[in-house]
């Protein structure tokens, strides 16, 4: 039986992912997310609903990370150093690598920029990453003996995995967000035919129909290029990892091809953490970039230079590719403010911004910002979004359940009523069952678990000896007594089962009367019966005792006269349960009447 | 281009119709069973009447999708109605749909209009007006030709017989008349407010034998100027003619457009008429590509046109097998603005600039 709660958080809820799932009695948290739309508590997931009274650390069996992305960590710190929890925490390398310095920006603005209390600090993210256990790809860590995970490569950023869980034989596999089709610095989302019990799957883009990379790309270099040409600059703010070195090597193909000679900026600190990080996760990135990694380093560019402060000055087109992604501090937030009078330069936001950053503000349309000390910014530059995030749409939602072969589907990260369609389409493709939970929402999902059964070799040779061998196109029934004791089962003789029981074995003995019209006396009655038997019964043992009786195998027969008319006999035949059979025949034969003979 | 969008659908469609909403939909037409009807949402800037440049939402949302058996070879919306219709092999009926897009997002099948003697026939061809609400035009020959009231889904015309040729379009020119085209290229004119009107046949340009055509006309009742649009007839050489109906007997022009030859099949013919630019129609289904022609400098020779614009892009985008353009409509309201799919799935969003 597999319980499944979606915390409020995911489920119906773009904003934050956090899901809790029982299996086989193990409980496991699945990401542990932020909603980056609220200023308040309803940020965090509610914990308290996991477990009403008693330690999470106790009810939980470990909590994994999916990937970077704040949707999916920006809670960790709060659920494990203020809720309370200290159990393990699994996460691949480059997310624990990464994650940290995430957090530690968005602490930042939070506390810094926006002046709140009820924050996490930055040694509480300290102390929350040494909780961490990071796994590799494909390797199966034992989290205690029964309970298993193992990471698959799920594309979408630098570090993303999707995990199995495994407890026994039941076992569920949750995506994360993940993209089934490769880009120019990641490979595609894959995972083997495993058909786990269920599959828990995003579905964030499962009714859209993305207009190609290439013209996204073709749009942005439009852009960029008009710019440059009317002398204009443009400002890319992004986050050190992820899309800028997707930007990166698109702008240095697009300016070698075109001949361009603008200058290309890289903030240096960015270059050198960037550099780092991909050379120490060389193994995450896509096939092409790891080939080509080996002549030269695929993140030393050409056209690209290293920034310093001072260029921002100069005069003419340049581009820039500046940190932080949001423009909140930092060196984004100084040249934005250099370039932003001028109608000429504009600033392409690559991702989703914060509330409360000027990248967000400036994406709602305000183009009169407050900055320090009550100066007023006026925006005269060009604002412009282009996503290039990579998330699976439907078509490759049913390419990875087409992969794994789960036997249900939950999906989880889209909006309510746009999933009816897609929840048949899967049903109708795959005959699975596919759910679709509400925040806060309990999904329970029946398995078939297999469980195994030792039989006992004497019952085992004693039925083999009955009747003919057993073979797989002619199953035989067998009969046995199961006995289920502590966690195991066996399959024993009844003889056996009632010793190692302790019981005694009861006998059933029937009994039928039989009247018979007969004057004579008893014991003329009884011949007659004998010889009536023994004629008709001639391969069975009937036996005329000495008291009166008569046997026919082990089935008795006495006769007494009726006790109310002399005339009639009654016979008395009693058999046990064994012979059931044999007494009903015998039954109904004398009930016939006995021939009338001369005896 | 002014602006490009390209986009892959999961499976190819062969039919593009817009609905109330800027509403798109599109449906697959695989034999095996399993085939999806999409109605899709454009991205806002397809929407909106001012091209915008990176706009954050660039992609089609299906709005709501429902399951078809049949390939769906011609799908059309019931004006006034919340149902649409749809035809396919293997024979001339039709089935009915209902759309609920504010309730749930599954497309329900509700019903089918069956017809005489329905098996065997080629699928039915479909066209609606929306001065005539409810109303369903529909056959496969020319001799199965009826208008049926859908929500009540009962027949209010059958037109009398003229040969049992197959049709290859029909369409209504207003709210009383319907004109009918044969794969052999002949026009034929119907009374639809009389039930058991007769076929008036026009007279028929001259053509080769063997050609197969297909129709394609302007949308009536839009505003329509003075002279409203002739009918364009396409055939499967290429070959294209105007006829003013007032004056049927005579072509009022004609052109041959550049086609590869041989032509693959007349299966995706589409001719249209641009709805906001005078004289332009666009023409496809011989290869991968559309082309605009502007109509205005044709006379009756027969002349090789120059087209005025040709998107290659199903070409240039495709690996392996050529893809085969096999449908393409018009924007209602952007004057430039193609919509264009082809037999790889993919679906072209594109507005061209007038050299």
């Amino acid at each position: 039986l597999l319980a499944f709660s979606s915390c409020p958080g995911a489920g119906q809820d773009v904003g934050r992912s956090c899901i809790l799932v029982s299996i086989a009695g193990k409980n496991v948290m699945l990401d542990c997310g932020m909603h980056m739309g609220y200023n308040d508590d309803r940020r965090f997931p509610d914990f308290s609903y996991i477990t009403q009274n008693g330690r999470l650390t106790d009810f939980l069996d470990c909590v994994i990370i999916s990937h970077f992305h704040l949707d999916h960590c920006g809670a960790l710190p709060y659920f494990s150093e203020m809720v309370g929890y200290d159990g393990p925490i699994y996460m691949t390398h480059p997310t624990k690598a990464i994650c940290p310095i995430l957090l530690e920006d968005y602490r930042k603005i939070t506390v810094d920029k926006k002046g709140e209390t009820n924050f996490f600090t930055s040694q509480m993210i300290k102390d929350c990453m040494k909780k961490v256990v990071a796994v590799h790809l494909h390797q199966t860590v034992q989290v205690d003996e029964e309970l298993e995970i193992k990471a698959y490569y799920a594309g979408h950023v630098l570090g993303a995995a999707m995990f199995q869980i495994k407890v026994g034989c039941e076992s569920v596999v949750y995506t994360g967000d993940y993209n089934m089709t490769p880009d120019r610095h990641l490979g595609a989302a894959w995972i083997d035919k495993c058909r786990p019990d269920l599959l828990i799957s995003e579905s964030t883009y499962a009714t859209t129909i993305r207009d190609s990379k290439r013209c996204r790309e073709r749009d942005f270099l439009k852009k960029v290029h008009e710019t440059v040409e009317r002398g204009g600059k443009v400002l890319i703010p992004v986050f050190a990892l992820g899309r800028a070195q997707e930007l990166c090597i698109l702008l240095e193909t697009f300016w070698e091809r075109m001949n361009l000679k603008a200058p290309i900026y890289f903030s240096t600190g960015l270059t050198e953490k960037a550099n780092h990080y991909y050379k120490l996760f060389i193994t995450w990135t896509n096939q092409k970039i790891r080939k080509t990694f080996v002549q030269r380093n695929m993140f030393e560019f050409k056209h690209i230079k290293a920034f310093d402060r001072a260029f921002a000055d100069n005069p003419g087109p340049m581009v820039v590719f500046a940190t932080p992604g949001m423009l909140h501090a930092g060196q984004s937030l100084q040249i934005f403010r250099k370039w932003a009078g001028n109608e000429k330069n504009m600033v392409i936001m690559p991702g989703y911004c914060v509330q409360g950053t000027v990248g967000h503000k400036i994406l709602s349309g305000q183009r009169k910002l407050e900055m320090e000390g009550r100066q007023i910014l006026e925006v005269k530059m060009q604002v412009e979004y282009m996503s290039f995030s990579a998330h699976a749409d439907a078509k490759g939602i049913m390419q990875l359940i087409r992969q794994a072969e789960p036997r249900n589907v939950l999906l989880v990260h889209g909006e309510a009523k746009k999933m009816e369609f897609l929840k048949q389409k899967i049903e109708q493709e795959f005959h699975v069952s596919c759910y679709m939970p509400a925040n806060g929402e309990t999904t329970t999902i029946f398995t078939n678990p297999s469980i195994p059964v030792d039989i006992s070799l004497g019952l085992l040779k004693r039925e083999a000896a009955i009747g003919p061998v057993p073979d797989a196109k002619k199953p035989k029934l067998m009969h046995g007594t199961l006995l289920m004791k502590d966690n195991s089962f066996r399959l024993v003789s009844p003889e056996q089962a009632l010793k190692e029981l302790g019981l005694a074995e009861h006998q059933l003995r029937f009994t039928c009367r039989v009247h018979i019209q007969d004057p004579r006396k008893e014991h003329e009655t009884v011949l007659r019966v004998y010889n009536h038997l023994k004629g008709v019964l001639k391969d069975y043992s009937v036996q005329h005792l000495p008291d009166g009786s008569i046997t026919v195998e082990s089935i008795l027969i006495q006769a007494t006269a009726h006790s109310e008319d002399q005339g009639t006999k009654v016979l008395l035949v009693s058999w046990t349960y064994q012979d059931e059979e044999l007494g009903s025949y015998l039954t109904s034969l004398l009930k016939k009447g006995l021939p009338q003979s001369t005896s | 281009y002014r602006d490009l969008h390209t986009f892959e659908l999961q499976a190819p469609t062969r039919v593009i119709e817009w609905a109330r909403g800027s509403r798109v939909c599109v449906a697959g037409y695989g034999q095996s069973g399993g085939n999806e009807i999409l109605q899709l949402i454009p991205p806002p800037a397809l929407q909106a009447k001012e091209t915008q440049g990176l706009c954050p939402e660039r992609d089609f949302k299906v709005e709501c999708g429902g399951f078809s058996k049949r390939p769906v070879h011609s799908l059309k919306y019931v004006p006034d109605t919340s149902l649409l219709v749809t035809s396919g092999p293997p024979d001339s009926s039709l089935q009915v749909w209902q759309v609920s897009a504010e309730d749930s997002d599954v497309i329900k099948s509700v019903s089918t209009i069956a017809t005489e003697n329905a098996t065997g026939q080629p699928w039915a061809r479909i066209a609606t007006i929306s001065a005539r609400a409810h109303w369903v035009l529909h056959g496969s020959t020319l001799e199965s030709v009826q208008i049926t009231e859908v929500e009540l889904r009962k027949n209010v015309y059958t037109a009398g017989s003229l040969g049992s040729e197959e049709l290859a379009g029909l369409a209504f020119l207003d709210g009383s008349t319907a004109l009918l085209c044969c794969t052999r290229g002949r026009l034929c004119v119907a009374d639809v407010r009389q039930p058991r009107g007769a076929l008036q046949a026009l007279p028929a340009p001259a053509a080769p034998a063997g050609d197969r055509w297909c129709l394609g006309t302007a949308c009536a009742a839009q505003g329509s100027g003075p002279a409203p649009q002739p009918v364009a007839c396409l055939s499967s050489r290429g070959l294209l003619t105007l006829t003013d109906l007032r004056k049927a007997s005579e072509t009022l022009a004609s052109a041959a457009a550049r086609v590869p030859s041989p032509s693959s099949g007349a299966e995706f013919l589409c001719v249209s008429w641009a709805p906001a630019l005078q004289g332009c129609l666009a023409v496809s289904g011989f290869d991968g590509t559309v082309h605009v022609y502007d109509t205005q400098s044709w006379d009756s020779s027969g002349r090789e046109a120059e087209p005025l614009f040709v998107h290659k892009g199903h070409v240039l985008d495709g690996t392996g097998d050529p893809a085969l353009v096999t449908v393409h409509t018009w924007h209602p309201q952007k004057p430039r603005t193609v919509l264009s799919a082809a037999s790889d799935g993919s679906l072209h969003v594109w507005d061209w600039v007038q050299p």
